[in-house]
């Protein structure tokens, strides 16, 4: 349950945590579009992007190993489209997709590791996201575990009952899997709908009771101003050691 | 490359929300977070694909059947960000790609042949065809973003794809079935079936259909197909004449200069002249019930 990691971190005390959720998206995003515009063939140096989430790791004192155990999830994403590639004939386009990921995905992980779930949906809403996709995202993430769970009860069931994956009659199994979702289906929508009238009940009108977003405080700025210039900086750097253009 | 995807997901997914929002009471926003979840769940209950290999089911098409185009874009959306930023599953990076591939085109790829057919007798197909089109839609896109950023994918590399995307969605698509048709048993309310088109709806899916299938043609590979290959292979490709001759032969309009134009000409008058022949067709059978 890495999303519990997470949530731990994310509730730790540090001069990124601290920081207003709005500029540090706004530095993950500059972070992103950096790396994602420097070109492939500067493969061989993307590595150095990597300081700047690893130095927010650091600051923020968030476990590096399992920080990057939780970026690596991305990598058979990315090995499929690496591949893809490496096919082509592009080897080292190959690696710059693996590398980008790779660092794309550090720099979520900083991102989310340092900002509670709350604020950072609140600084979505300040970027312009639709309120209602945030409300959404906001019940999914909440209701996540609790539907899988069930899902997980469910399967040990069915095996406890003796179904097995290996089944030779695959019609049949096929026909259980869509009864299973089903019962799924029925089970999370009438859990959805009591959840529904208890919110109603406790007169919930639809909108989160989010605390109003305390101005930007100059470390906030300064914080912002400094990730924008280093990344400019490196992608800069990186496109003139590497001598290759976009 | 990763910028012309995201911009036209944050424009749909805008609409959309603005859209599922009018619909939906703002209250009932929890339910949709909580479909979202199931989606999540279901995911995990595998099914065999074959050759010892299991897969599971994707979503687009039950939640477009479910809780309705704009709402299943909006709570796919939510799904693919949680699972980019929480999970990395399919990376920052690739989130604008992602959302227009599998929450826009794959939804509204699920929603428009379920809208079609759904509320006739061909609605088991429809529900099929909702949950094969999502995956291929989705899986063609992916593909032809990977060509539009340089990645020149080899042909047989394509193909084995497109084979096993195809086998993907087929397995989508009953599986999608096989669960709307529990669930009409369990609430026929959860899979209520789309209203009759009116002349208005039926024009913007008539329109979407022409798109597709001149953005389609023009997109088409200038390589001979399958038997078209075989029959030079053979050396017969130059032996058969046609019988006569008409102004679109080849998926090219004759009389037309530049070849991408006149292809878009023909794939036009091709859509069009399909649509007619299938309103007579139900027009005429609509009559013969009728007397």
């Amino acid at each position: 349950m890495h999303h519990l990691e997470l949530d731990d971190w994310s509730r730790k005390d540090s001069f990124l945590h601290r920081r207003d959720a709005r500029a540090k998206i706004l530095g993950l995003i500059c972070f992103l579009l950096s790396v994602a515009l420097t070109p492939n063939c500067a493969a061989p140096y993307l590595w150095v992007f990597g300081a700047v989430p690893l130095a927010a790791l650091l600051v923020a004192r968030i476990p590096l190993a399992r920080a990057f155990v939780l970026s690596a999830a991305v990598l058979p994403f990315a090995a499929v489209f690496g591949l893809a590639s490496l096919a082509a004939g592009g080897h080292l386009r190959a690696i710059a997709v693996a590398e980008k990921s790779f660092l794309s995905a550090l720099g979520a992980v900083a991102l989310i590791a340092t900002t509670p779930l709350p604020k950072l949906t609140q600084g979505f809403l300040w970027l312009g996201a639709p309120k209602f996709l945030v409300l959404v995202i906001q019940f999914l993430y909440r209701y996540l575990y609790v539907i899988s769970e069930q899902a997980q009860h469910m399967r040990l069931a069915a095996a406890s009952r003796g179904s097995r994956l290996g089944s030779r009659f695959r019609m049949y199994r096929l026909r259980a899997a869509s009864g299973a979702l089903a019962v799924l289906f029925s089970k999370s929508y009438l859990r959805a709908e009591a959840i529904h009238h208890s919110m109603l009940s406790r007169l919930f009108s639809g909108r989160f009771g989010l605390m109003d977003a305390a101005s930007p405080t100059l470390p906030d700025y300064t914080t912002l101003v400094l990730l924008v210039l280093i990344n400019l900086l490196l992608n800069r750097f990186i496109v003139l050691i590497s001598q290759c253009r976009l | 490359m990763m910028l012309a995807p995201a911009a036209a997901s944050a424009a749909a997914i805008g609409l959309a929300s603005r859209r599922a929002q009018a619909r939906t009471e703002e209250s009932r926003a929890p339910m949709l977070g909580i479909m979202g979840a199931f989606v999540f769940a279901a995911q995990m209950v595998n099914f065999p694909v074959g050759a010892g290999t299991t897969g599971h089911l994707l979503g687009a098409a039950l939640m477009a059947i479910t809780l309705g185009p704009s709402a299943a874009m909006v709570v796919m959306t939510a799904i693919l960000i949680i699972q980019a930023l929480i999970f990395q599953d399919g990376g920052v990076l690739a989130l604008g790609a992602n959302v227009f591939n599998m929450a826009v085109a794959g939804v509204g790829a699920a929603w428009l042949p379920y809208r079609l057919l759904g509320g006739g007798r061909m609605r088991d197909a429809g529900v099929f065809l909702a949950g094969f089109l999502s995956v291929l839609v989705t899986a063609a896109l992916a593909l032809g973003e990977l060509a539009a950023s340089g990645t020149a994918v080899p042909r047989p590399l394509a193909v084995l794809s497109l084979g096993l995307f195809s086998v993907n969605g087929l397995l989508e698509g009953l599986i999608t079935l096989g669960v709307v048709k529990a669930l009409g048993r369990m609430n026929a309310a959860w899979v209520a079936r789309p209203e009759r088109l009116n002349s208005r709806t039926a024009a913007v899916l008539l329109g979407s259909a022409v798109a597709l299938a001149t953005a389609g043609l023009l997109a088409a590979s200038a390589a001979p197909d399958t038997l078209e290959s075989l029959a030079q292979q053979m050396g017969i490709a130059d032996r058969g004449r046609p019988l006569f001759e008409t102004p679109f032969s080849d998926y090219a309009a004759a009389f037309i200069r530049g070849r991408w134009l006149s292809q878009a000409a023909a794939g036009l008058f091709g859509t069009a002249l399909a649509f007619l022949l299938i309103y007579v067709a139900a027009k005429v059978r609509s009559r013969r019930k009728g007397a």
